[in-house]
């Protein structure tokens, strides 16, 4: 089954929609899409056109394509177990929400809370992604437990929070504080970051650019080389009693 | 919206307080009392031979103030569960353990309760609790003031001067508009403030040269000569320690028995105070000699603090045992120092059957209902939340009214807890009178609030009822345990005030409830407002002046003073 949803213009385009039943799962139902705008809830048919080709008979076989702006599209993907999505521009808050299996490919950025406690599946965001990526929810203990996200581009602050298993790669740079509180999963930084892995207490981080202000409480154990690069490798965070490993190519403290 | 005449026909009605266990009755309502009789013209509402009590009242459960609030700010996951639209009269409302305060309004009015005592007010922070107070619409409220830690009646209870401390507490009480005395491990509340602690009733404290055994006998001394309608409502010392029961036995043999009409103290959440063995390695159950003690004692009125499997948060005024509670889970831990008055502490925490000291402390909380011979002397709670959410209330009643149910979940819970603890051999099933003397009754008596209409169901009282959706002849309840629990879950009508507030679990009109406060006449010569000695106390040491300190009655929504004739 290929969906093609192609988004109208809306009058108010910074209006949010809650789109958390645009998933294969839901299309392989068959149940009539609801989506939340603003304060209303309306048929995803009334702000998009939606064509359906083919059937499925699981829901690997459906194939969901957003065309348009969906930059205030949040949730997309939320609880979906298989099939894939592609978007073709960008994508709002919360895309992969509790994601366990499929794939989501974003051609432009994310906005924040890219794939937030995910299970499985994978996400490939070829722009950016905002704030919270990969991580747990305000007040939760587990980030994301499985599954794989890779973003091209650069994200923003708290990236891969609480993140408990999975793996993650940035290609660019991250904000403050990625992988704070990390317990599990692995995480690969190619650009550069701040504050990395605050109070970890397991899991395995590598940054291949700069650290800057590393925090103190990591012990450092040796040097190794991998892809080319030499890494230094710490154990940490002591503060937090953990024995996570992380690798920084080149690093700095708070002077 | 007036409050109208309505006649509820075919009531099957218990009300144990009035002496009717069982009868089909019809009940007349005007002007939000009970009455002898109405006009024709009066709203016919049919109870279908219904099980139907007096509204319920929870006698000790945390819904209102900074603390809860606090519990709402520290655990936004928390507030992933319970979450519901709008819909009709009711707001929107999220969270399991710390909902919102619409949350827990509407849920308790789905359980049939109309009224609330909020367990622990500091003193200082008490505007934020008649804040929320307002805004939990469908049931009356009630404070429990913290006295643990109060400077000036430690002062005065130092100085060997009850009246002092008596007049201390009657001018606190009617300045922050509260209803009761409460002390929280008293002396080890106050001593945590210099990160101290004590280990029982007859440890001197720091700073001030008392025990906890003179704070506690002071103070219902002091209560009684302002002649309160509720006792001194006690949280004992040494909360949730292996071997503590040793200290809740010494601390109930020094109550006296000075009241006629109630008890003398009322001990809360005694479930967390009935721990045998030296650690955690041997943590056993001591219900027995604690029911033991206080079926000896009928001048000591208890309720379960029971606790029941699953995530909650936990919240005290017990600074130093909330410090004990972090260092096992370390997790996120709340500590807050309310400047000359308490302290207090809140943590997550999850109750699991896997684990054995929790699988004890659920069956502990089961034996003490079941062993004490009176359901008058040991009243249903949980402590909310800090055993479990109150949701949990139908649970546990079919707990205590089935055997079947409480052996098929003691096979669930971990394998070991059997040889800790006495429930298996307990058969004693509660009855349903027994029932609505623990959620109600036995409140509205220990609390001394028969007096303003709570707590039965003769004309002349409030017209808070509540009908529940069981015949009762029609199931055993030993047997049948899941009807208990689905009847008890949800209302079929709560009528409150003489209004039908809920039906079937949706609430139906936004309400207004009724703040009860009290205010002891206490003579010129022990009017603390006039006190030099107090006024400079004040002063010198809180961050407040005295004459922004008290809460005005204009900050109450409606209200209802109970004014109390003194010895003093």
């Amino acid at each position: 089954m290929k969906v093609t949803i192609t988004l109208r213009d809306r009058g108010n385009p910074l209006i949010p929609v809650e789109a958390e039943m645009v998933t294969p799962d839901v299309f392989l139902s068959g149940e009539g899409i609801i989506v939340g705008v603003g304060n209303r809830h309306v048929s995803l048919s009334d702000i998009a056109d939606v064509h359906i080709e083919g059937t499925a008979s699981s829901v690997g076989e459906v194939d969901i394509e957003i065309r348009g702006d969906s930059s205030r599209f949040k949730r997309v993907g939320e609880m979906m177990t298989g099939g894939s999505i592609t978007i073709e521009g960008d994508i709002g808050m919360h895309c992969g929400n509790f994601m366990s299996g499929g794939s989501i490919e974003i051609m432009g950025s994310a906005d924040g809370w890219l794939g937030r406690e995910m299970k499985g599946g994978e996400i490939i965001c070829h722009g950016d992604a905002g704030d919270y990526c990969g991580s747990g929810y305000r007040g939760g203990r587990k980030g994301m437990r499985g599954g794989s996200i890779e973003v091209v581009g650069s994200v923003g602050d708290f990236a891969c929070e609480h993140i408990a298993g999975g793996e993650v790669i940035i290609r660019g740079n991250t904000g403050d504080y990625p992988c704070a509180e990390m317990k599990g999963g692995t995480v690969m930084i190619l650009g550069d970051c701040s504050r990395v892995c605050a109070n970890m207490s397991a899991g395995t981080c590598y940054v291949y650019g700069y650290a800057d202000e590393m925090i103190p409480t990591f012990e450092r154990i040796d040097c190794l080389e991998r892809d080319g690069l030499r890494l230094h490798h710490f154990r940490g965070d002591v503060a937090n009693r953990g024995h996570g490993d992380l690798y920084v190519a080149r690093y700095g403290y708070l002077s | 919206m007036g409050m109208g005449e309505i006649l509820l026909k075919n009531a099957w009605v218990i009300d144990p307080i009035s002496g009717i266990n069982g009868e089909m009755m019809d009940i007349a309502m005007d002007g939000g009392r009970i009455v002898e009789d109405v006009s024709e013209k009066a709203e016919v509402i049919d109870a279908q031979g219904f099980l139907t009590l007096p509204g319920g009242i929870d006698s000790h459960t945390h819904t209102s103030g900074t603390k809860v609030n606090f519990g709402r700010y520290m655990s936004p996951e928390d507030m992933r569960a319970g979450r519901a639209p709008k819909k009709g009269a009711m707001h929107v409302t999220s969270g399991y353990s710390v909902p919102t305060t619409y949350g827990n309004s509407y849920k308790y009015s789905a359980l049939g309760y109309t009224s609330l005592v909020e367990g622990a007010m500091a003193p200082l922070e008490a505007r934020h609790t008649h804040e929320e107070f307002a805004f939990t619409p469908l049931q009356d409220s009630f404070a429990n003031v913290l006295f643990d830690g109060n400077w000036g009646m430690l002062g005065a209870i130092e100085e060997g001067d009850i009246k002092r401390a008596a007049a201390i507490i009657a001018w606190t009480l009617s300045a922050v508009k509260g209803f009761a005395v409460k002390l929280t491990n008293p002396g080890g509340t106050e001593a945590w403030g210099f990160g101290k602690n004590v280990s029982c009733i007859n440890q001197t404290m720091p700073r001030f040269d008392i025990t906890p055994t003179e704070i506690i006998r002071s103070a219902i001394e002091a209560n009684e000569i302002l002649h309160l309608p509720h006792s001194v409502h006690l949280h004992c010392n040494n909360l949730g320690t292996p071997g503590n029961y040793t200290c809740t036995l010494g601390t109930f043999d020094i109550v006296p028995d000075l009241n006629d009409k109630r008890q003398t103290l009322y001990a809360t959440h005694v479930q967390f105070h009935s721990y045998g063995g030296s650690g955690w390695s041997d943590f056993c159950s001591k219900s027995e000699p604690i029911a033991r003690k206080v079926n000896m004692r009928p001048q000591i009125v208890i309720d379960m603090g029971q606790v029941m499997f699953g995530r909650t948060t936990t919240m005290t005024a017990d600074g130093p045992m909330e410090f004990n509670l972090y260092r096992l889970h370390h997790d996120k831990w709340s500590n807050h120092d309310v400047e000359l008055e308490t302290g207090s502490g809140i943590i997550p925490v999850n109750y699991r059957k896997k684990n054995l000291v929790n699988s004890i402390m659920w069956a502990i909380g089961l034996e003490l209902a079941l062993l004490v011979e009176s359901p008058w002397q040991c009243l249903l709670t949980t402590d909310n939340p800090n055993g479990a959410p109150f949701v949990k209330y139908p649970e546990i009643i079919a707990l205590l009214m089935s055997k079947k149910y409480r052996d098929a979940e003691f096979a669930t819970v971990h394998q070991d807890t059997g040889k800790r603890v006495p429930l298996p051999a307990i058969d004693r099933e509660l009855t349903w009178h027994d029932i609505a003397v623990m959620t109600r009754a036995g409140q509205a008596r220990a609390l001394g609030i028969t007096g303003v209409g709570k707590g039965y169901l003769l004309p002349g009282a409030e017209a808070d009822i509540a009908v529940y959706p069981i015949r009762v002849d029609d199931i055993d309840p030993a047997q049948q345990y899941e009807e208990i629990i689905k009847g008890f879950s949800q209302t079929e009508y709560t009528i409150k005030r003489g209004r039908v507030v809920s039906r079937r679990g949706d609430a139906l009109i936004h309400g207004e409830n009724t703040t009860f406060w009290v205010k002891p006449n206490v003579p010129p010569e022990y009017d603390m407002t006039h006190d030099e000695r107090f006024k400079q106390h004040f002063e010198r040491y809180y961050s407040v002046r005295m004459s922004n300190y008290p809460v005005q009655e204009e900050y109450l929504h409606r209200n209802y003073c109970i004014t109390t004739e003194t010895d003093l």
